[in-house]
Order: structure tokens, then C-alpha cells, then sequence
């Protein structure tokens, strides 16, 4: 075995061990006396002392490696006699392991999803050091709230120039560029940054130059740096892409340089591959975009000098607030608006982990899904355990014999505790492989056309630790109280009793408590299960006000077609028109917004008589409409008229207005005639004037409440002035990728630089339920794992019942009980187990599902109904479980039983 | 592990060392060593380079225990002392011994 001696090498340490060095000391030390005793002088009796050792340090070593292989040998026998016992035992690993794997798994793949969402810092250096500016209200003091982290340009501006806290501090604002010069779309997830950008996270540079704070001048050309992966996957290679001109968004920007492709920008989640600077702002948008000072699009992100906390960054900008506001102050706003703005603050958050919308979206659900998962891994070692223990009972006699022939107990249990590391690292291997697939899964299933996700699920340490760590937790969990228990038997008593055991009372008193622990926990988990299935239910049968099928998406962007915004409108006709002509077509609208699409307008409303107790309470979402629109999206009109292609021509404002707009300002359902204003700075618009009601439609999500709504019709000179990115729906038979070439021939016949994209209408709405749907997913898979591993849970322990009851079973049908009496003696004995699983249960998941009710739609965090279902299933499971040992119980032979005794 | 001709000699070593504890009490290495060599008149000597490895194997096989303690002269060193299964042990070796020598004698005194 070299090996082993090589092992024993690398786990020798460099000054071995300190004790058996004394050890020998002491040896010469004693020897070098007796030696000049014999009248040698001290000198030479060290000496000769030594010389007659021998090779101090090889006997040094040579005792350490015996000492150290010792060990090594010992454990080895333990996991060869582990893996023995393992071996010859297939049906009871077989289960362990695969419920481990499960569970081991599960933890696994949501731990690491967590991982990669919300713990793991930015691949950038020194991410600690990096702060996100906040805007802060003083009168609330402390960390924001608020996920709004805006700022607009002017403000970049000051804080960059006038506040000196940071060591180096850019502007960021993600942004999604179009790679084609007119016609289908090709998407580029990228990012408009200050100069100082790529400086101050510390990325290099594979090929050219990356930006730099020279490039942070007003009225700057074009210019772009690209991903090491966007450069080898689009551009032939990082070398071939320096020099080259991209199309973004139709302008053509020169690529300077390739950054390291392992930096994927500051978003987790999403992927940037292209930057370009801040200054092509007035290039992309239109020229003044620097100076607009109620454009609130970019994130401020800084590093602190070393040492500095984000209280004391947090305070140093406070005290610059008043000139910053003061600075960057809003002209056109109203007075009200202006007084509110000069108190607002700064004050900075932790960007060590960059952000991400995938976070925010999923931070909740993760932490969930990861207390799911714990506790089906608790259930999994409870069942477990009790395998254990009912083998523990089996084995007494084995390891009485051990016991007598001097082992002592310590070296037992940790001949037992070796099989249960065993088992729970063999359920690690499995349960990451299981993890690997299920979190591709996951990743597929929370990915939507508008934000792929994209994760770095790579097995780091972190994973690996994890993994490790709970299985080594585990393992001590299901192993220690069996192993103790086991290891506590009177060798001498139990081998006289020719081993039929004496523990089976004890190993029954442990065992039934853990199984209604189980049953608890699982009723918890199919409860919240339930609750969850139910909200996405409702959601997904919830009536958006419009038909969703059927329809395709064409958002077509005008802008680049024509310098001239005076032209839009009726190219945007034409775009209609050419539509309206494809074969197979029914009928097509032209909206400003669609439903679901993430984009919104919103005004406040003035309405004599309504006044709002929070400002809040007077906002409603516009949109400005065809006048087919309604009849396209099958939106019903409730009252008064649709609009007819000549509302638009009109001088005066005419609108349609939802229910809810109705009743909430004009408290009645037709409120026909009627006018109200919008706030234009401190005055006010021209009157609207209400031509019509129609149904409600949802506008943000599905699970918002129905909210106010005015559509204007198109052409309206109170509607959107310059709008140049407009959609059209499309009702049609066809299937959304089957009409896509025609759409295209249809817009590129009216301009080919026009932009376009289309999507299935229900994919969009679908999109919006990517986390209730993967949180009902889960969490019932999580909730029927759980419930099989109970009742698995409890099966075994009524089988084992049976078994060691049939004696008594004999001799109460030998004394003339009935089946009947026998089935309910077990049905009886596994009725008072669900019984006190159920209320323990119920207390649970009344206790836990508060956490869930956050993310619950029309479902309450403690229906009752749904708690009574999710009992009635566990019931109804357990009776399963039930009816083989009591079958097995009513078939028990009284003659055979009594003859064994 | 190599089961060598060592193993003749280890075993020798384990009972002297066992037998020793047994007879002595409590002894640190270097007394062990100067036992044997008083005790077989010389005839036997013990290297160090056997009897360290040896006492700290026989130490992880829980048949003798070792802890620090002070000698007369005041040093610090390890004494090791028998445990019951040491003593279990040493009973075996001796039999297995008497058996061993009792079969070479014979072998030595029918040639």
C-alpha cells in the first residue's frame, strides 16, 4: 500500500508533531545521563547519546507515519466494512440513497441558484468596495426602500464633479440595442456607461482600448466596446473586431476595443456585450438628452476608498445633497413638485453583487423555494433514521458481539456513523447530478423573451461547500440517536436471549414521534403548496379584459425611417393599411402600449369634485388607440361610442374611458359628456371630454388591481406628439411565426429602415407568469416529494409494527378477534400518527404560510379550504400506506405465530 | 499493510513491551528499553527506531495508554501504562509465545 504511505507523507506536518518530539528528547536526554554516570563527560554523553539513536528525524517521521496511517488504516476499515454492510443491504441503500439524493439534490440546485442570484459578489475586483447611490428622503432617515435607483443626467453630473467620496465613480444604464439596420430586430444586451466605467471595476482590455473618461465629452462620435464573447461569437474573434463599425439602434459606432470575456457587466442575470458612452446619449435620442434634467435613466455606481462604510459614504453625500438638488432642479415642474425635490437626498447601498431585476423578482421566491427544500431534507433524514433504528434493532446482536470482543462503544458508533457518511455522500453524488439538470430547468423556465436569464451556475466552492456541509450535517442527523441507540445494549443479556432482541419497545417509543414529525412537515409543505397552486390558477384564468389568443404582436419603431417626426403618423397609417392586407389577416388596431409589455404612461387626473386622499389615488394609465382597437382585443364597450377615424381630426379632446376611470372619478358607470384635465406644471390642460366606457383591461401585470384607463384616439392633438414606436395587433388564425415574412414584406414596403418585431400577444401575458407558474411547480413537487417521503415514513414504521406484533396478533385471533378488530387495531395506530401530524401540522403551516402570503393572488395565506385539501390528500395517502401492513396483519396465521414463540 | 518477517518481530516487541507495563506500572519509553535489557540480562536490546512506532501503534489499538507525567529528576516525559485489553492481548502473545518457543524446542531437540 505506497499509497498509503504517500498519503501519510502529504498529511505529515512540516514540524511533525510537537509531543512526540519530546517524546524522543526526553529518551536521549535520560540516555546522555545514564552515560556520563558512567564517567563520560556531558559533552561526549550527548554525543555517543545521540549516536546511538540513531536518525532522529527518521524515527521521527517513521513514528508519525505509523501514527498517521494507523488512522488512515482504521477509517479505511471502517468504509470497507461500511460498504460491505452497505453492499449486502441493497434495498434499505437503495432507498436511503435515493432519498438523500433528493433531498441533497433539491438543496443543491436551489441553494445554487440562490448562489448565483443573490450571494455571489460581482467577478470584478474588490467588489466590497462597491456602492450604489440611493436616492434617500430625509425625513424617513436610513437605508432606501425603494427598488428606484434613477438619477438623471445633470445629477450624474454634480455628484461626479462636486462630491469627493468616492475613489472612482460611473454612470450606468442598461439598454438593449438593435444590431439591424431596419426590418426584423437582432438584440444586443448592453449597457450606456460613463467613462470611467471599465476603470473603476477593474476590467482589462483583450484587444484595443476600452473607455475611459476621455470619452465623457459633449458631442462625441460613436464609439462601442464588445464582450470577449459577443467579439468570438458575432465578429470572428477579438482581434478581427477592433476597427470594425457596428449598427446600433441604425447609428453606426466604431468598436474601439474587446473587454475580458469573463466580465459579463454589473447585471446578475443579464448579459452585456455592448457598451457605448455616455455622451452618444444626444447621438441615439436626440440632441440636449445630457441636459434634460427630468430624464431619470442612469445608476450611479462608486468605489469607496478602502475602509470607508456605506453610513459614512451615506453621509458625505447627504451633506452634498442641498447643491446637488439645487443644481440639477427641474424647471418645468409645479412649485409643489420643485419644494419636494430641493429636500431630497443621497445616500449609497451595498453594489458588491451588482443588481439585478432577476433579484428582485426572485429574492423572495428563492429564500422559499430554499426553506422547501431544507425541510423535505429534514424528512428525508428522519425517514431515514428510522431505517436506521429498525436496523439498529436487527443488528443488536452484531454488535453485542463486537461490543464483548473489546471494541468500545465510541469505536461503534463511529463504525456506524462511517455507513452514514457513506450514505449521504453517495446521495451528495447523485443529488448534484440531479441538481445540474434541474437547475437548467429552472433557468428555462424563468427565462422570457424580454429577459433571458442568464446565471453563472458553475460548481463553485460555494456549491461545493454547501453540498459537502449538508450531507456531512445530514448524515450526523439520521446517524448519531440510531448509532447511540443502538450501541446501548447489554452484550451479555442480549446474546443469552439468543438474540431476539430487547430494544424493539425503545426503538417504538423513538420511531412514532418522528413519523408525526414528518407527517407535520409535510402537511405544511402541500399546504403552502396548495396555497401556491391556487394563486397561479387563479392568475392564470383571471380575465385581462381582452382576448389573448389569437392575437400577434408587431411593434414596429418608426424613428429611424424618417428624420422627419411630421411624417410618422402616416407611415404609421401605412404600416396599418399594408397589414390590413396580408391574406388571412381579420382585422388589425394601432396602439401606443400593449398590455404586459413592461412600457406605460401614466398622468394624474384633475376631476372637480374628486380629490384624492393620497396623489397617488388620482394617476391613470393612458393609451393612445385606432379606432378599431377595442374591437380587435375584444375589449367591451359598456357605454357611448367607439371612436371613428375622424375622433382624431377633431380640435377638441375626445376620450373613452375604463369602468374603473368611471367610477373612480365620476362615481358612475356612464359618465358620458363629462370632462376632466391633466397638470401641465402648475396649470392645467384642456378639457377631455368622455365619448365612451369600456370593460377593464389589465395594463402592468395580471395581478395588479383593475386600474383607471383613458385611451386617446389616434392623431388626437392632446395624444403623444413625435411617438414613433408603435404596435399593432394583429387577430389572426395564423400562428404567430407563419405571418412573420408577410408582416415584414408588408412594413419593409412602407420603409425598409423601419424596425420590427413580433410575438404571439399570449406569450406576452404568459411572460408575466413565469414566477407564480415556477413557484406552483416547485413547490407541489417539493409537497408530493415530501408527502411520498412521509408516508414512506410511515409505512415502514407500521410494517415493522406488524412484524414484531405478531405474536400478540396470533394470540388476540387465536382468542377470537375478527379481521375487523386486527384492521383496526393498525388502522387505529396509524390514525392517532396522522392525527397528531395533522394538528402539528396545521399549527405549522398556519404559523409559516404568512411568509408565502406576500406572493399569493386571490388566495388567503390561511384558506381553509386549501389547508382541509391538503389534509384530505395526506389522509388519504396514509390510508395507502395502511392498508399492506394491516392486510399483512389480518393474514397472520395464529397457529404458525404462536408455534414461533 | 506488508506482512513481512518484521511481524515475527513485532510481535516480540508488543509482548516485551506489554509484559513490562504489566510487571512495572506506568513507564516512560526509556525505562521500558532499560527493563529489557536489565531483564534479559542484557541479551535483549530494544531500538528506538522498533520501540516508538511500536508503543504509538500499540497506543491507536487501545491496549496501552499514554499520558505526560513528571520523572524523579524532575523532566517532563510520557508514561505508558496497560489497559485491560492490553492485558487480553499480552495473555494471547504469551500463549501464542510458550506455544511458539515450545515448537522450536522440539523441532531443536528431534534433530
Amino acid at each position: 500500500m505506497s499509497w498509503l504511505h504517500r498519503l501519510a507523507n502529504t498529511l505529515r506536518p512540516r514540524s511533525l508533531s510537537r509531543d512526540l518530539d519530546r517524546e524522543l528528547a526526553f529518551h536521549l536526554a535520560e540516555r546522555a545521563d545514564d552515560l556520563a554516570a558512567s564517567g563520560m563527560s556531558t559533552g561526549e554523553a550527548a554525543l555517543e547519546a545521540r549516536r546511538r539513536f540513531g536518525n532522529r528525524t527518521v524515527l521521527t517521521e517513521r513514528t508519525h507515519d505509523r501514527d498517521v496511517m494507523l488512522w488512515l488504516e482504521s477509517v479505511l476499515a471502517d468504509v470497507r466494512y461500511a460498504a460491505r454492510t452497505l453492499v449486502a443491504h441493497p434495498g434499505f441503500t437503495a432507498v436511503a440513497v435515493l432519498s438523500l439524493a433528493l433531498g441533497l439534490g433539491a438543496n443543491t440546485a436551489i441553494f445554487s441558484l440562490a448562489d448565483a442570484v443573490i450571494l455571489r459578489a460581482l467577478p470584478v475586483r474588490d467588489p466590497a468596495q462597491l456602492m450604489m447611490v440611493e436616492p434617500r428622503d430625509p425625513k424617513h432617515p436610513g437605508p432606501s426602500p425603494s427598488a428606484d435607483v434613477d438619477f438623471t443626467n445633470p445629477i450624474w453630473e454634480q455628484i461626479r464633479d462636486h462630491t469627493h467620496v468616492f475613489t472612482g465613480v460611473f454612470a450606468y444604464n442598461s439598454h438593449t440595442f438593435d444590431l439591424s439596420n431596419g426590418g426584423l430586430v437582432r438584440h444586443a444586451n448592453g449597457a450606456i456607461v460613463s467613462g470611467a466605467f471599465f476603470d473603476v471595476l477593474g476590467v482589462r482590455a483583450i484587444a484595443g482600448r476600452l473607455l475611459g473618461t476621455g470619452d465623457d465629452v459633449r458631442g462625441c462620435g460613436g464609439v462601442a466596446v464588445v464582450s470577449g464573447g459577443f467579439a468570438s461569437r458575432e465578429l470572428g474573434g477579438a482581434a478581427a473586431a477592433v476597427g470594425r463599425t457596428l449598427s446600433l439602434d441604425g447609428h453606426p459606432m466604431e468598436i474601439v476595443g474587446v473587454s475580458d470575456p469573463r466580465f459579463f457587466g454589473i447585471e446578475v442575470g443579464r448579459k452585456a456585450d455592448v457598451f457605448i458612452p455616455l455622451c452618444t446619449e444626444d447621438l441615439l435620442v436626440g440632441p440636449g438628452t445630457l441636459d434634460q434634467r427630468s430624464r431619470w435613466y442612469l445608476q450611479i455606481v462608486g468605489r469607496a476608498a478602502p475602509g470607508l462604510t456605506l453610513d459614512a459614504v451615506s453621509a458625505r453625500l447627504a451633506a452634498a445633497a442641498p447643491g446637488i438638488t439645487e443644481a440639477t432642479l427641474p424647471q418645468r415642474w409645479s412649485h409643489v413638485q420643485q419644494a419636494e425635490y430641493l429636500g431630497r437626498s443621497f445616500g449609497v447601498r451595498s453594489a458588491a453583487s451588482g443588481f439585478s431585476d432577476l433579484r428582485q423578482e426572485y429574492d423572495k421566491p428563492l429564500w422559499l423555494l430554499m426553506a422547501a427544500v431544507v425541510l423535505v431534507l429534514i424528512i428525508a433524514c428522519v425517514n431515514i433514521a428510522n431505517l436506521l433504528l429498525a436496523r439498529g434493532a436487527a443488528r443488536q446482536r452484531e454488535i453485542a458481539i463486537r461490543v464483548s470482543l473489546g471494541a468500545g462503544r465510541a469505536r461503534v458508533v463511529r463504525q456506524l456513523l462511517t455507513e452514514c457518511v457513506l450514505l449521504a455522500l453517495a446521495g451528495a453524488a447523485l443529488g448534484v447530478l440531479f441538481a445540474r439538470w434541474a437547475d437548467l430547468l429552472i433557468v428555462s423556465w424563468i427565462s422570457t423573451r424580454r429577459q433571458p436569464a442568464a446565471l453563472d451556475l458553475s460548481f463553485d466552492w460555494r456549491v461545493f461547500g454547501f453540498t459537502i456541509g449538508a450531507a456531512l450535517v445530514t448524515a450526523v442527523l439520521f446517524g448519531l440517536m440510531p448509532a447511540w441507540r443502538a450501541t446501548r445494549v447489554d452484550a451479555h443479556a442480549l446474546l443469552k436471549s439468543g438474540g431476539r432482541g430487547l430494544a424493539g419497545t425503545r426503538r417504538h417509543r423513538m420511531s412514532r414521534p418522528l413519523v408525526a414529525a414528518q407527517l407535520a412537515l409535510s402537511l405544511a409543505l402541500v399546504t403552502s403548496a396548495g396555497l401556491l397552486l391556487t394563486s397561479f390558477r387563479n392568475l392564470a384564468s383571471v380575465d385581462p379584459g381582452f382576448r389573448r389568443d389569437g392575437i400577434v404582436l408587431v411593434e414596429a419603431d418608426l424613428s429611424r425611417a424618417t428624420p422627419d417626426t411630421g411624417r410618422i403618423p402616416a407611415m404609421a397609417r401605412g404600416v396599418l393599411d399594408g397589414l390590413r392586407a396580408i391574406p388571412g389577416v381579420r382585422s388589425v388596431s394601432q396602439s401606443a402600449f400593449t398590455a404586459m409589455s413592461g412600457a406605460g404612461w401614466n398622468e394624474y387626473v384633475l376631476v372637480p369634485g374628486f380629490t384624492a386622499h393620497d396623489p397617488e389615488d388620482s394617476l391613470s394609465f393612458f393609451n393612445q388607440v385606432s379606432d378599431d382597437y377595442f374591437a380587435t382585443m375584444g375589449t367591451p364597450l359598456l357605454a357611448g361610442r367607439a371612436f371613428t377615424p375622424a375622433d382624431g381630426a377633431r380640435s377638441d379632446a375626445v376620450v373613452i374611458v375604463s369602468r374603473t376611470m368611471a367610477r373612480r372619478f365620476f362615481g358612475v358607470d356612464n359618465p358620458l359628456g363629462r370632462t376632466f384635465r391633466t397638470p401641465v406644471g402648475d396649470t392645467a390642460s384642456p378639457p377631455f371630454r368622455i365619448i365612451g366606457v369600456v370593460g377593464d383591461s389589465k395594463y402592468r401585470s395580471l395581478d395588479e388591481t383593475s386600474s383607471a384607463m383613458v385611451y386617446l384616439p389616434l392623431g388626437s392633438k392632446a395624444g403623444l406628439q413625435g411617438w414613433a414606436e408603435w404596435n399593432y395587433e394583429v387577430r389572426t388564425d395564423l400562428l404567430a411565426p407563419s405571418i412573420v415574412p408577410a408582416v415584414r414584406d408588408a412594413i419593409g414596403r412602407v420603409s425598409p429602415a423601419i424596425e420590427i418585431e413580433a410575438h404571439a400577444l399570449s406569450s406576452q401575458v404568459d411572460a408575466t407568469l413565469a414566477r407564480p407558474r415556477l413557484l406552483a411547480t416547485l413547490s407541489s413537487f417539493f409537497g408530493a416529494l415530501a408527502l411520498v417521503l412521509a408516508v414512506v415514513g410511515l409505512y415502514g414504521t407500521l410494517a415493522y409494527d406488524v412484524a414484531r406484533r405478531r405474536n400478540e396478533i396470533g394470540i388476540r385471533m387465536a382468542l377470537g378477534a375478527a379481521w375487523r378488530d386486527v384492521v383496526r387495531l393498525i388502522v387505529g395506530d396509524a390514525g392517532r400518527l396522522v392525527l397528531a401530524g395533522v394538528v402539528i401540522g396545521a399549527a405549522l403551516s398556519f404559523a409559516g404560510t404568512r411568509f408565502v402570503g406576500s406572493l399569493l393572488y386571490g388566495v388567503a395565506p390561511q384558506d381553509l379550504r386549501t389547508l382541509a385539501g391538503a389534509t384530505l390528500v395526506l389522509a388519504g395517502t396514509a390510508l395507502i400506506a395502511t392498508l399492506v401492513p394491516a392486510w399483512r396483519a389480518v393474514r397472520t396465521d395464529p397457529t404458525e405465530a404462536l408455534r414461533e414463540e | 499493510m506488508a506482512r513481512s518477517k518484521s511481524d515475527v518481530l513485532q510481535g516480540t516487541i508488543d509482548l516485551l513491551v506489554l509484559r513490562s507495563l504489566d510487571v512495572r506500572g506506568a513507564l516512560h519509553g526509556y525505562a521500558i528499553t532499560q527493563h529489557i535489557q536489565r531483564g534479559s540480562a542484557d541479551t535483549l536490546r530494544v531500538e528506538e527506531g522498533s520501540l516508538y512506532p511500536a508503543l504509538h501503534r500499540m497506543e491507536q489499538a487501545g491496549w496501552i495508554r499514554g499520558r505526560w507525567g513528571t520523572t524523579e529528576k524532575n523532566r517532563q516525559a510520557r508514561f505508558y501504562a496497560i489497559t485491560a485489553a492490553g492485558r487480553r492481548q499480552l495473555a494471547q502473545e504469551q500463549e501464542s509465545w510458550v506455544r511458539l518457543t515450545d515448537g522450536v524446542n522440539r523441532v531443536l531437540r528431534f534433530a
